[in-house]
């Protein structure tokens, strides 16, 4: 029978357990690893690098995880600072350049070739709905988790949802149910 | 009613569309990178063993080759069979309430 989460992060606590932080490593990667790459714009090799930051960070800090949330809530919380902190080195962050970023974004502007590639609709969204939108739309967070993540408000995280929702059905508004 | 079932639709695509990223080499390559375990437990069963030989080096010397437990064992096993009995039990409830409530706080502390 497998083991649960909360028994893996118990063996790694007790025994220093390698073979149970791989489970979680094996158990976790492709959603963390998936979350980097949209949050990089499908850099594989950083989005990588970054996965596998954020998972030697978990390790070190597995004393820390006090079990209030889900361990994949507080994996993602790691993998988002890990994705700050990169992108605050590179000055890539949201925010410093917000004029350009939303004249690139606007749905008017987008090749209508590409609208019925959700993967590049959700490229071209804000960071901060993308990651909103990610979070709670893909890997299916509660607002109330994603906020944990992201560590923001409750209510911005239910904004930028409803905003990159939005945009996202604007931009693939041919491509609807039929 | 339209508004609702592009809703859906768009929900739908979003979780379909979620790629499964295969593994391919990636746990190997962070549990390689992972600090060698440090084997607390041998250290602590040495260390504890070691105090537990001192501490009773000093006690057998301080108390005069131990003679007070001869003593003590003599006075225990001049009681009522009665009093020895409500001893036992009561030091079995004592160190079986301590040993559950440890295995509580470290479930807790671990989930």
């Amino acid at each position: 029978m497998p083991l649960n989460d909360a028994d893996l992060v118990a063996r790694v606590l007790v025994d220093d357990d390698h073979h149970a932080f791989a489970e979680l490593v094996r158990n976790h990667q492709s959603a963390v690893r998936g979350l980097l790459r949209q949050l990089t714009r499908n850099d594989v090799a950083l989005a990588d690098d970054l996965a596998q930051e954020a998972f030697l960070r978990a390790y070190k800090n597995i004393r820390s995880f006090r079990g209030e949330a889900k361990f994949s809530t507080w994996l993602y919380r790691i993998a988002y600072n890990c994705f700050r902190e990169e992108a605050r080195k590179r000055k890539e962050l949201v925010g410093i350049d917000e004029t350009k970023l939303e004249a690139e974004q606007d749905p008017q502007t987008v090749d209508p070739a590409l609208k019925h590639d959700l993967m590049h609709a959700l490229q071209l969204l804000p960071l901060n709905e993308r990651t909103a939108i990610l979070l709670c739309c893909q890997n299916g967070l509660s607002h109330d988790e994603a906020a944990r993540v992201l560590d923001i408000p409750l209510g911005t995280v239910k904004t930028n949802v409803l905003r990159g929702r939005e945009k996202l059905k604007k931009t693939l508004a041919a491509w609807g149910p039929n | 009613m339209d508004e609702q079932l592009q809703e859906d639709w768009l929900e739908r695509r979003l979780r379909e569309e979620m790629p499964y990223i295969d593994d391919a080499g990636f746990t190997a390559r962070v549990v390689q990178k992972l600090p060698a375990p440090v084997s607390r437990q041998s250290w602590r069963a040495v260390i504890l063993i070691s105090v537990t030989l001192l501490a009773s080096v000093v006690t057998y010397l301080a108390s005069d080759g131990g003679r007070f437990l001869v003593v003590a064992a003599y006075r225990f096993a001049s009681m009522p069979l009665v009093f020895i009995s409500l001893v036992a039990i009561c030091a079995t409830l004592v160190a079986t309430a301590v040993a559950a409530s440890a295995a509580v706080a470290q479930t807790r502390e671990t989930r």
